[in-house]
């Protein structure tokens, strides 16, 4: 891995036409500005991320949402508390 | 009443209100931008977000609070502009926003819930998106419910 240090304002190239900017830098972030050519996809670590989970999200099977449901239920029945749904659901058994 | 064709629930009717928009589709769905949201009594708390465009798309997804009920919104300025929410704190869940997190659910792994990546609706305007926890680091593929045994007894 490349390590440069840059301050706020400065930029670093990557190639002819990609541009990284320091726009400015916070106490616990720092601000960036991409310029690259329409072709180039820009995006963070997280998008990435969570793309891939919607993907996986969207493909649940047909029986998923009647397994969470279950399972659901079977959580709030081995977790007694005081609030009123559970109160009922014992009173249905 | 409008009709749909759904992933889970056939042919159904829907009244506009139940039309969430968004501002921008889900992330990898950017072009998905009106959903309905579906409510099932026997399905409760789950909530269907079914795509209008594509019957085949339906999120399953759970309001954040049954998933985390410590949860905490960091809605970037962007996205409270995009939602028409006060710029200047962040909204309440429950009262001025439905915070809704999208479940994977797959055969002998645990559930999870994406707490990155809540969608947030607008009560008042039915306006939506996905957003990016940014301030705190919650997880994609937060694991809240462990898989069935396969012995089942009783």
């Amino acid at each position: 891995m490349l390590i440069m240090r840059r301050r706020e304002g400065e930029a670093i190239m990557i190639g002819d036409d990609v541009e990284i900017r320091i726009l400015s830098i916070g106490r616990s972030k720092v601000k960036i500005g991409i310029t690259a050519p329409r072709t180039v996809p820009v995006s963070s670590h997280e998008i990435e991320l969570v793309r891939s989970e919607n993907q996986a999200a969207a493909g649940i099977l047909s029986d998923g949402p009647a397994l969470v449901a279950r399972l659901l239920r079977a959580r709030v029945q081995e977790t007694p508390e005081k609030s009123p749904e559970v109160t009922d659901q014992k009173e249905e058994e | 009443m409008p009709t749909c064709s759904t992933k889970y629930q056939g042919e159904i009717e829907y009244s506009e209100d139940a039309v969430l928009n968004f501002a921008w589709g889900p992330f990898g769905f950017e072009a998905e931008t009106r959903f309905v949201l579906i409510e099932v009594p026997p399905a409760r708390p789950i909530v269907f977000l079914q795509s209008l465009a594509t019957p085949g798309l339906c999120f399953v997804a759970l309001p954040v609070f049954v998933v985390d009920p410590a949860y905490r919104l960091s809605l970037a300025p962007e996205d409270l502009s995009a939602l028409e929410l006060p710029a200047n704190r962040q909204p309440r869940i429950g009262e001025e926003v439905l915070c809704l997190v999208l479940i994977t659910v797959q055969k002998n792994r645990p559930t999870t819930a994406n707490l990155m990546a809540p969608v947030v609706v607008n009560l008042g305007s039915r306006n939506a998106l996905q957003t990016l926890a940014f301030e705190v680091n919650y997880s994609h593929q937060h694991e809240f419910l462990q898989p069935e045994e396969d012995a089942v007894c009783s």
